[in-house]
């Protein structure tokens, strides 16, 4: 069977939900309205960070969007009609990523472009250097990216959205609020800590902007794998 | 010409067998009923077929080829499976829509299944607000997209109001005299008789019977009669002597089975039986198909498990 049309299946899926659609504007709302309040109160050591603070927040809605476009296929017997129209379950897995996975970077490079837009406003000389942020910019559409298909994936493991997000969203509330300041440990490679150097003006850490989001990557095509084997292999 | 062939097939979950070495196949140009009771093993042979579950052993082809390997598989095989398959929170024609645009049906097509199964009033609704029975009409109109040589339809009149069944009485008789392979599941007899030309009986995952309705009938439903004497006596004498298997109720009342009114009342008229009633039983298919699959409803009443 060819690609193109299940993916674009896959997108009529997505833009049909309202709940996803809200989704996905929550990527933005809440990155920029999180970021531009931090701005404000911000003690300018760290100038991108101040800007794209709001991608914590950002995450969330970008997380519950990846898992929630899985999980609305796994609903009733939403999975037996969706492979019986698709039955390379490989294919329509990975269709269903890329329709996750393009709407989710648009949004958030839009997202990102914001940000900063904003951020420059409100911090003027403080602020980061264009160079800096348009490198924040697109790290931040990439991120938020990675963090959807890492949810996407597990929600496939788990066959359920509720389980997803009862994981993924305590983990990444904790790493980032209660480990969040140990450097030099196995938290530099978690894949929320590894994704957002990119946003730091400087690193002391092993991971830089770049290769950060690669350790992320890497943790986002893990979980893919794993659901696209947990497809494969089970009835459904 | 399109059939569908299960070959031995064989489904085992954690040790239960749903499915025990099945073998039929599913001829094109009539509607197969496909019988049996509740966790007979019908839904999971569906799955099987439609390589939605794995077998544990055996095949199941459609056309020849496994399911899996059809190129855009709804322009060949419909099937309904769940009436819960669509999200509620979409519209019936968005969920349409999805499905079309994965085997690149035309749009066109959405619009025509939709006023095909009386939907096209409903179609812009959110399927949430749908009742039942135009959640399975909805399901019907997914299996009817592609326009395919095969349909598989899993209880569709479930939750159909007595219009809705009449309607998918002809439209089932219809796609068979277009030349489709029709496979219905049910557990109703009666049901199935008012449209199915062929049987497919199953009973705690093993094939039962695989027969056409008329031979079913003719086989297994055998008339009764019931008979009131004043000499009991005699009667019983007679009847005996005859070779027919009769009982006499607590009321007086004596059941023949497997005869007819015009055998036995030339008989008792010869013999000078005084006869009080005579009246033909209509044994019914029903009755017939329960003492087929009466061994495997007892088990299914212990174990209440749906496969």
């Amino acid at each position: 069977m060819p690609f193109r049309p299940v993916l674009h299946a896959e997108w009529i899926k997505i833009r049909t939900l309202r709940s996803l659609l809200g989704t996905l504007s929550a990527v933005l709302l809440a990155t920029v309205a999180f970021s531009g309040l931090a701005a404000t109160g911000s003690d300018r050591t760290d100038p991108l960070f101040s800007v794209f603070l709001g991608v914590s927040f950002g995450q969330i809605a970008a997380v519950a969007f990846g898992a929630t476009a899985v999980s609305s296929d796994f609903r009733g017997g939403a999975l037996r009609l969706a492979l019986s129209a698709v039955p390379d379950r490989r294919r329509w897995f990975a269709a269903k990523a890329m329709a996750i996975a393009l709407p989710v970077f648009a949004v958030g490079l839009v997202t990102g472009l914001v940000t900063l837009v904003l951020g420059r406003l409100l911090l003027g000389a403080d602020g980061p250097t264009w160079a800096q942020g348009m490198r924040g910019a697109l790290g931040c559409g990439v991120y938020l990216t990675l963090m959807a298909l890492l949810a996407a994936g597990l929600a496939a493991v788990l066959r359920s959205g509720t389980a997803t997000l009862g994981v993924l969203i305590p983990f990444l509330l904790t790493v980032s609020f209660v480990i969040g300041d140990m450097s030099g440990s196995v938290a530099d490679v978690l894949p929320d800590r590894a994704g957002q150097v990119v946003l730091h003006t400087s690193w002391d850490g092993p991971l830089g902007p770049w290769s950060g989001l690669a350790v992320t990557a890497v943790w986002a095509a893990a979980a893919l794998l794993a659901g696209a084997r947990s497809l494969r292999r089970r009835d459904a | 010409m399109t059939s569908i062939d299960v070959h031995d097939l064989t489904k085992e979950y954690g040790g239960r067998r749903a499915v025990d070495h099945l073998t039929f196949t599913v001829r094109p140009g009539r509607v197969t009923g496909f019988l049996g009771p509740n966790g007979a093993g019908k839904s999971t042979t569906l799955r099987l077929v439609l390589g939605l579950d794995h077998p544990t052993s055996g095949t199941a082809t459609v056309g020849g080829r496994p399911y899996s390997e059809l190129h855009e598989p709804l322009r060949r095989v419909g099937a309904l499976l769940d009436a819960d398959a669509a999200h509620g929170s979409r519209t019936g024609r968005d969920h349409l829509l999805a499905l079309a645009a994965s085997n690149r049906i035309p749009v066109r097509r959405v619009d025509e299944v939709l006023q095909e199964t009386g939907l096209a009033p409903a179609a812009r609704r959110r399927v949430r607000t749908y009742s039942l029975g135009m959640r399975q009409r909805l399901g019907i109109a997914a299996a009817l997209l592609g326009d395919p040589e095969v349909v598989l339809l899993d209880e569709p009149s479930n939750g159909l109001d007595p219009e809705g069944i009449v309607w998918i009485r002809r439209l089932l008789r219809r796609l068979a005299a277009q030349g489709r392979t029709v496979l219905v599941s049910s557990h109703l007899m009666n049901e199935t008789a008012s449209f199915a030309d062929h049987l497919v009986v199953l009973g705690r995952g093993r094939l039962l019977a695989d027969t056409p309705v008329r031979d079913f009938i003719h086989a297994r439903v055998r008339p009764g009669t019931r008979i009131r004497t004043s000499d009991d006596e005699r009667l019983g004498g007679l009847l005996a002597r005859h070779g027919y298997a009769a009982d006499r109720g607590a009321d007086g009342t004596w059941t023949v089975r497997h005869a007819r009114v015009e055998d036995l009342g030339r008989l008792l008229a010869d013999a000078a039986v005084p006869v009080l009633e005579l009246a033909q039983e209509e044994a019914t298919l029903e009755q017939a198909y329960l003492d087929l699959t009466s061994a495997e409803a007892e088990f299914t009443a212990h174990h209440h498990q749906e496969a």
